[in-house]
């Protein structure tokens, strides 16, 4: 299309000045930020390391809800091993129930706790099928809240050495280490 | 695009050895690393203590038991309120007792108050390294501690006694290099 000379303009006399200066910047602030690319790529690239390195390959062991791990500070690296979950009063093995301890509680004594006893056996003769030829670790992880009486924590403890998991070892969250040793 | 200039290039006819990098797949690079390292962060550190439950295996009638002689072990009593009382046996025979008083000394750790006993820790460490029995770089065996406890005392004063007990460390021969190791293996007493 031909460019031609502008003929008359209907309102010629509005001047539009405001629609000029926003064009042209004007005097106003332009609304147009530039961004220096060096430092955001330095942000990034410290931003990568940074999470590089607090990264753990092993992933997340499962907590189960509302239960409050006590904290310690001589405390080892965690191992796979089957979760045992105390509850307030309900007890689970790697997630699914497995009783509970209103019983133990109630008499106030140390007692085997049949349902978990039953649950962690099937397990280890689980194991020992599925590796025939390995000697089976018996290690079982407790994953207990911070406010449950030492008479459940014991016979929880005790329940899980005679359906053969002897090697018992209490979840905690890691306290940094206060220089001690 | 950014520019990289990795040095030399001479002069006249040689090709340059300055080359390009495109920012945009670079940017985007970056972007999705970190979404990834986000994504699969984790923030809450876990960690375990040890305990044995010690249970004996079954009796074998073929074989001859031989006839040990008991290892001193430390029963750490901590049903009174106000002391602990350490105790070495020998089998059923009292070695020596002491009495430590008991000092709950309460650290706020996030939203959370934790126990701990360093008095009792520093005493443990003291008759671990004039009782203890294995404390040899080249004995993989611990020295056994046995935690007496009323029903009713919360899970977290246990673990504050349990860490109290796990502070004491010995080297550790491990092979190929000597490693620092807890000196005792703890274990509930059963009453």
């Amino acid at each position: 299309m031909p460019v031609a000379n502008p003929g008359r303009r209907l309102m010629r006399h509005v001047g539009l000045e405001f629609v000029a200066k926003k064009v042209a910047g004007g005097g106003h602030r332009n609304t147009n930020a530039s961004l220096s690319l060096t430092s955001m790529i330095d942000f990034l690239v410290v931003t990568v390391v940074f999470l590089l390195m607090t990264f753990s390959a092993s992933g997340e062991t499962p907590q189960a809800k509302g239960l409050t791990l006590p904290k310690a500070e001589n405390a080892l690296d965690m191992i796979d091993a089957p979760i045992v979950a105390v509850v307030g009063s309900q007890i689970l093995v790697d997630g699914s129930p497995a009783g509970n301890t209103r019983a133990v509680e109630e008499s106030d004594r140390m007692q085997r706790i049949d349902e978990l006893f039953n649950m962690l056996k099937a397990k280890r003769e689980l194991w020992k099928q599925t590796h025939p030829n390995k000697d089976f670790p018996g290690v079982a992880m407790l994953q207990i809240d911070q406010n449950i009486k030492a008479v459940v924590v014991k016979s929880v403890f005790q329940t899980a050495a005679f359906a053969g998991f002897p090697n018992v070892s209490f979840m905690v969250d890691k306290l940094p280490n206060s220089g001690a040793h | 695009m950014g520019g990289v200039d990795v040095g030399g290039g001479g002069g006249g006819k040689r090709k340059s050895v300055d080359s390009d990098i495109n920012m945009i797949p670079m940017i985007d690079l970056l972007m999705v690393t970190i979404s990834f390292l986000l994504i699969t962060a984790v923030w809450t550190h876990m960690s375990r203590i040890n305990a044995d439950a010690q249970v004996p295996g079954p009796p074998r009638p073929d074989v001859e038991q031989e006839k040990v002689e008991p290892e001193k072990q430390l029963h750490v009593m901590m049903q009174s309120e106000d002391k602990f009382v350490l105790v070495w046996k020998q089998g059923s025979t009292t070695v020596d007792q002491i009495d430590v008083p008991r000092k709950d000394v309460v650290v706020h750790a996030g939203n959370q108050d934790v126990v701990r006993f360093p008095d009792l820790a520093v005493k443990i460490e003291s008759e671990w390294k004039a009782k203890g029995q294995h404390s040899n770089p080249t004995d993989r065996k611990l020295d056994q501690a046995i935690l007496h406890t009323d029903n009713k005392t919360e899970f977290r004063y246990l673990i504050g006694v349990i860490d109290a007990i796990y502070q004491t460390h010995r080297d550790m021969n491990l092979g190929s290099k000597i490693e620092k190791m807890p000196a005792f293996n703890i274990t509930f007493a059963v009453n």
